[in-house]
């Protein structure tokens, strides 16, 4: 009988085109492990991350997503990552109060130099996504919708 | 509430002759009993029908993006507060609203009466208020109840009855009746529960949705010309009002009236199948509050929520 491989979580990852990303470069080239859990996508500026995106892909059927910036007072265009901050903190509260598990929404700040953290809160996320489960949030037996958005 | 209704008629009919205004806004009785319904004039002939009494629910900020000119308008200490948050926003200009502020003594929430009496709104002779009492008639029976068995959920949690804001102020302020444990019962209730629960209780919720977007419209804080639901390029919500959409959308709309929600429980009450709306945007109000200590619509200079930042602040939960 074939063996059933582990379940991996799928991470969706908005990442800051000037820290974060380049963090995961970084991590890259220096041979980091960490598990191949993340989808990564490149946003100008974590400030770019709508709470519509987020939602968005808990609907498609990611397990997690993570939003990740540079750090405080870093940001290239000075003010993004705050923003940034002040919307996921309302998000994540906000979703959490609905029921959503605090483990699916994410945020870190990842520096261009950070491959080691980087490779780091990919880890740690994707445990605290192993101990939620898949995302059966949007899933629907009655009408036999499975967890992404066409079925 | 006669004085300030004459004191209202009074200074309606002189901005509209003086040609302070092109437009009043304010309530003349509804076609059905203990109800009252939206005027929006420019005829002074007209200000005689304008009521104030416990009945005038709407709020109605939400006018105010889709006339031109210069406004006169009725406001509650809700209202007055989401009209100043309109002001935050540049959608309208301070000088353009001259703002006849009610203080609000509480506004009776129909629903709840004819659950006390057990009869239909029809069948009620009177419904009276004296002082921290409401005084019922019908059947030429009378029955007194307290003030706070009758008030909506939301007038219960409010702490600013008095307009924040005012041109002209019709009355003497008020006190607030608070009634917390009852404001907030709804949500204090699914917080107890496990987040499956509370996810299940929005999903069943949500399935009798018809995405017909009353709340949406309703709302003074919805003032987008052109809403992300009608967005097809991408199209973020299908348009079937399937329940995870239906959910998905009053997230987000959560989101975006963040900050300039006033807890005025008109997306609760426009509702057509009575989805607890309130019970989502009182929370989010608390969030606000709690995370940036934020109020909305208390001062004209104040920047909207999500435009500005403190460098210091809510991030424990970034890695």
């Amino acid at each position: 009988m074939r063996q059933e491989p582990e379940w991996e979580p799928k991470l969706l990852g908005f990442l800051c085109k000037w820290c974060s990303y380049a963090g995961a470069d970084l991590a890259g080239t220096s041979r980091k492990k960490y598990p191949a859990s993340i989808r990564a996508i490149k946003v100008p500026c974590s400030g770019r991350v709508d709470p519509l995106f987020i939602l968005k892909a808990l609907r498609l059927g990611f397990d997690g997503v993570l939003v990740s910036g540079c750090h405080p007072g870093d940001c290239h265009y000075q003010t993004g990552n705050y923003r940034a901050r002040r919307r996921m903190a309302i998000t994540k509260k906000f979703l959490e109060y609905m029921g959503v598990e605090p483990q699916r929404i994410q945020a870190s700040w990842v520096s261009a130099s950070e491959g080691g953290k980087f490779a780091e809160v990919i880890t740690e996320v994707t445990k605290g996504l192993k101990e939620v489960g898949p995302n059966r949030l949007f899933a629907d037996e009655r009408d036999g919708t499975e967890a992404t958005e066409r079925g | 509430m006669k004085e300030m209704e004459q004191k209202l008629q009074n200074e309606a009919k002189a901005l509209l002759e003086q040609g302070k205004v092109d437009y009043i806004i304010g309530f003349e009785p509804g076609s059905l009993k203990f109800t009252t319904t939206p005027l929006i004039t420019r005829d002074k002939n007209d200000v005689g029908r304008m009521v104030i009494d416990s009945f005038i629910v709407n709020n109605l900020a939400d006018f105010l993006t889709e006339l031109k000119g210069r406004v006169g308008i009725v406001a509650k200490g809700c209202d007055s507060r989401s009209i100043v948050s309109l002001i935050q926003d540049n959608k309208i200009a301070r000088e353009n609203v001259v703002i006849l502020g009610v203080p609000c003594a509480g506004i009776i929430d129909l629903g709840k009466v004819e659950k006390l009496i057990g009869k239909d709104r029809d069948e009620l002779d009177d419904i009276g208020r004296e002082g921290d009492k409401v005084v019922i008639t019908a059947d030429g029976k009378t029955s007194e109840f307290l003030i706070t068995e009758v008030l909506f959920d939301n007038c219960l949690g409010c702490e600013l009855p008095t307009p924040q804001e005012y041109d002209i102020l019709l009355g003497e302020p008020t006190l607030p009746v608070v009634d917390k444990t009852v404001s907030q019962k709804k949500i204090e209730q699914l917080k107890e529960m496990a987040p499956e629960q509370r996810w299940d209780f929005w999903k069943s919720e949500f399935s009798r949705c018809i995405r017909c977007y009353a709340c949406r419209n309703v709302c003074p804080a919805c003032f987008c010309e052109r809403c992300f639901v009608e967005e097809t390029e991408p199209q973020w919500l299908m348009p079937l009002p399937r329940w995870q959409d239906n959910l998905m959308f009053q997230v987000i709309r959560n989101i975006h009236v963040a900050g300039r929600c006033t807890d005025c429980g008109e997306c609760e009450r426009a509702c057509p199948v009575n989805i607890p709306l309130r019970s989502l945007t009182k929370e989010m109000y608390d969030i606000v509050g709690e995370l940036f200590h934020f109020k909305t619509g208390m001062d004209i200079d104040t920047l909207p929520l999500m435009t500005h930042y403190e460098q210091e602040e809510a991030e424990d939960f970034i890695r």
